[in-house]
């Protein structure tokens, strides 16, 4: 427990003693407002809303607040009242105070750059091995545009920040120079403005306008796949804007190789300059991330919790989505974020499996996956391969289930509870077997299990 | 044991003013009463909800010192109700007398023990305000203080100065509109380090109330003790400062506009008045419709019915439409003095201005309502 919240709860304790001593008329006026902000070296130091309220605690409870807090204690105390209020400092750093003060912010700071999310900068990126590269070249980019990587293509998965990092170029290009023109626009943006100027008769018009850009962020450009106009506009751009030493930045979910339907002289431009890719997140950086968007909402969470979320979900939206179910938890519970709170959270999104189970699914599931029936496992005979489903079944059926060992030995044609439980030994001591383990965990049951995968099943780790 | 001779209208004028601090809602018996303290210096009233405190000296004469506690109520009811010129208050050993030529009442008494002091120390002055300047100035901005103590930065008045000769900058939110002052009191004199402090609106409120004859309104505060004092003449009211910081205001002043109009204020106080009429049913909701030079407000309510009303006015820019809560507008027209205002705006759903044009230092925001056409 830290220092605060021991404070906190000793002078609660205080307070529901000086309660019972004054009338309620008393407390609620003079005691109401007051926190003790220190005890240290046996003086306590309370905090109370106005100096006329010190001036009735001094006068007229001095002696009854110190014996309480010398009872409390166990030793002498002295007391010194500071007019302070609870909590008020500091309390707009994250939340706009109203919708005046949040409306012009963005526009007033980012005002030319429309779309581009203020909030996507370097120094909320979190970095680990698997987005590195990505990170440092577009830093480079941003520092020295259209001079050090033309083009920059980053290409990954959906949710490893590719978007993030090419929007950090844009807000850290204009932080250092506002008059750059800046466009950033996903490629349906650009195919809707190439069939308007086709359809318009003003494709210079559009030429134009892109002539002039300093640096041009396009967006998931996989999707121009298979539209040749727009790709013969945006190879005309290309040539322009690289011509005129303009940054262009490209994301996409793929390299740029093996795009499709997309033609040969745009994929030479695209991978004119520098290729980068992020991969999925590892286990440590998705807990980074955890952090650093916790951070972002000023909420406290602690290392534990942010595992157990981080191992339920690869996909970054994902973790910020678990994030803010947890913080509202917490809100509403008005308790600090556990891994206990955490593990909840989880279970009612469905990330863990809920109690409601179906020993007959899994039966049915094992089955499959051995293809044998339902019959041939609950029966007799002890051929390897039915013994092997046997146990895996009773294995599952135990650690996702928790059910009893006669539960399981009822469920499978009348076994014995030793029997299960040398079932489940068994499989628990293969699990300890590299060679094993890999196959047991490509079971789709034992996905499941994510829980145990992570802890019991490695205790060498 | 208290004994002085006071002439009834100022023990009036003094009780109905202090009564100003006696909240009705007080939860200590103490708090609902005038602690009336005679002594070397005179004769003092004071009274305090723990939130706020005044003091007032009023002329008199002390025979005997003494500081009794009296029912606020009942005391200001009888005082009001007396028709004499001169009041004897005079303690004795289990009630307090308060007699004149043809009235003698007597009430019970309260131990003053328990009344708090408005303050320890005064702290130190920081600046003195020229009071007419004071009170035009600050009722121009007070009104737009959020009265919901939950923000407790908004629910003051800013008053901040970065440099010594600019002035203070006074700034009043609440979330939803902004009055900023700007270059206030340039020639009161006043300390030159810079000044930060978020008076709460109630104690300015207060002080724009004082009825003094004195030009200076003096202000002291106490980083210690966290409080703040207005001494105007024979006068102090005392409040605690809010500490906090205040939200950055300067970022949310538009520095363009597409539209500007000017008009005139009563013509268009009484236009938002009538329109009101219909908007109290539908959010207080009224639109501005700007173009062909005209400005138009109107409102409309699905059960009652709907109004416009034009007022003349000078367009500069683009046609331009614009909806505000009514009674924003109407409580920005009615603190302002000047016969002429102006507004600018760059689309429904920014901030509107509002300007005074002869005074550059001053605007008033409003955050528009969104409405579906």
């Amino acid at each position: 427990m830290s220092m605060d919240k021991k404070v906190d709860k000793l002078w609660k304790k205080i307070l529901s003693e000086i309660q019972t001593e004054v009338s309620s008329a008393n407390f609620l006026t003079l005691f109401k407002g007051t926190y003790l902000l220190s005890l240290e070296d046996n003086v306590a130091t309370i905090a109370a809303p106005s100096t006329m309220i010190i001036d009735l605690l001094n006068k007229r409870y001095y002696t009854l607040i110190k014996d309480s807090v010398d009872a409390n204690t166990g030793r002498e105390n002295k007391l010194i009242f500071v007019p302070k209020t609870n909590g008020t400092v500091s309390s707009y750093t994250n939340d706009p105070p109203g919708p005046l003060f949040a409306s012009n912010r963005q526009e007033k700071v980012f005002g030319h750059l429309p779309r581009v999310r203020p909030d996507y900068t370097f120094q909320n990126f979190a970095v680990s091995a698997t987005n590195q590269l990505a990170y440092v070249s577009s830093q480079a980019v941003s520092k020295k545009i259209g001079t050090a990587y033309n083009p920059l293509f980053i290409y990954g998965p959906v949710g490893v920040g590719k978007t993030h990092l090419m929007q950090a170029v844009a807000n850290e290009v204009y932080k250092n120079a506002p008059d750059k023109k800046i466009l950033y626009m996903t490629s349906e943006d650009f195919t809707n403005d190439v069939v308007e100027a086709i359809r318009g008769n003003e494709t210079a018009k559009m030429k134009k306008k892109f002539r002039n850009l300093d640096l041009l962020m396009i967006d998931d450009i996989q999707f121009i796949g298979g539209k040749e106009r727009v790709q013969e506009e945006l190879f005309h751009t290309f040539n322009i804007l690289v011509d005129r030493a303009s940054q262009i930045i490209l994301t996409s979910d793929r390299a740029p190789q093996v795009l499709k339907k997309t033609e040969k002289r745009l994929i030479s431009r695209f991978s004119g300059g520098l290729t980068v890719d992020i991969e999925t997140p590892d286990f440590e950086l998705r807990c980074a991330i955890l952090l650093t968007k916790a951070k972002k909402y000023n909420f406290d969470l602690n290392i534990e919790t942010a595992k157990i979320i981080a191992e339920k979900t690869e996909d970054t939206r994902e973790l910020e989505g678990l994030l803010l179910r947890v913080m509202t938890e917490a809100a509403t519970k008005e308790e600090a974020a556990s891994p206990h709170l955490a593990k909840q959270v989880l279970l009612s999104s469905g990330f863990l499996r809920s109690k409601a189970f179906y020993p007959e699914d899994i039966i049915k599931e094992v089955c499959e996956f051995f293809k044998i029936k339902p019959a041939q496992l609950k029966g007799e005979r002890r051929d390897a391969m039915l013994v092997r489903a046997r146990h895996v079944c009773m294995f599952v059926l135990k650690k996702q289930g928790g059910l009893t060992y006669s539960e399981i030995g009822n469920l499978i044609g009348g076994r014995d509870h030793t029997t299960i439980m040398h079932g489940v030994e068994k499989i628990e001591n293969l699990l300890t077997d590299a060679n094993y383990r890999g196959d047991f965990l490509r079971m789709s049951f034992f996905a499941h299990l994510h829980v145990e995968k992570q802890t019991d099943l490695h205790p060498n780790s | 044991m208290l004994e002085a001779v006071i002439l009834l209208e100022n023990l009036k004028n003094g009780l109905s003013f202090v009564n100003h601090a006696i909240s009705q809602r007080a939860q200590l018996p103490i708090l609902l009463n005038f602690l009336i303290d005679g002594n070397k210096n005179g004769l003092f009233i004071c009274a305090t909800d723990l939130e706020i405190g005044i003091r007032i000296k009023i002329p008199a004469k002390v025979n005997k010192n003494g500081r009794i506690a009296v029912s606020a109520k009942t005391f200001l009811d009888l005082v009001t109700s007396i028709t004499q010129e001169k009041v004897t208050i005079s303690e004795k050993e289990n009630n307090i007398n308060l007699t004149t030529e043809k009235v003698k009442a007597s009430f019970a008494k309260t131990p003053t023990d328990e009344f708090p002091s408005l303050y320890q120390e005064k702290g130190s002055k920081v600046a003195e305000f020229d009071k007419e300047e004071f009170k035009k100035e600050t009722a121009k901005v007070v009104f737009s203080a959020s009265l919901d103590i939950g923000r407790p930065a908004l629910s003051g008045v800013y008053f901040e100065k970065q440099e010594a000769d600019v002035g203070i900058n006074l700034v009043a939110a609440d979330g939803f509109r902004l009055s900023l002052r700007q270059g206030f009191a340039k020639k009161a004199s006043s300390k030159k380090e810079p000044l930060k402090l978020i008076i709460p609106s109630r104690v300015i409120k207060e002080v724009l109330g004082v009825k003094e004859e004195d030009q200076k309104i003096t202000l002291f505060t106490s980083s210690k003790s966290n409080q703040v004092v207005f001494g105007v003449g024979d006068t102090e009211v005392v409040g605690r400062l809010i500490e906090s910081d205040y939200p950055d205001y300067k970022k949310i002043i538009p520095d363009d506009f597409d539209t500007k109009v000017y008009f005139d204020k009563p013509e268009a106080e009484d236009a938002v008045r009538s329109c009101l009429v219909f908007a109290r049913e539908a959010a207080n909701i009224i639109k501005l419709s700007i173009g062909n030079g005209k400005l138009k407000f109107s409102a409309s309510s699905p059960q009652l019915g709907e109004n416009e009303v034009e007022v003349d006015a000078k367009i500069e820019g683009e046609e331009n439409e614009i909806a505000f809560n009514g009674r924003y507008l109407l409580d920005f027209l009615g603190a302002m003095e000047s016969e002429d205002i102006s507004f600018e705006m760059t689309g429904p759903l920014n901030p509107g201005v509002f300007r005074i044009p002869k005074e550059d230092n001053f605007l008033h925001i409003i955050m528009p309502i969104r409405i579906q056409e």
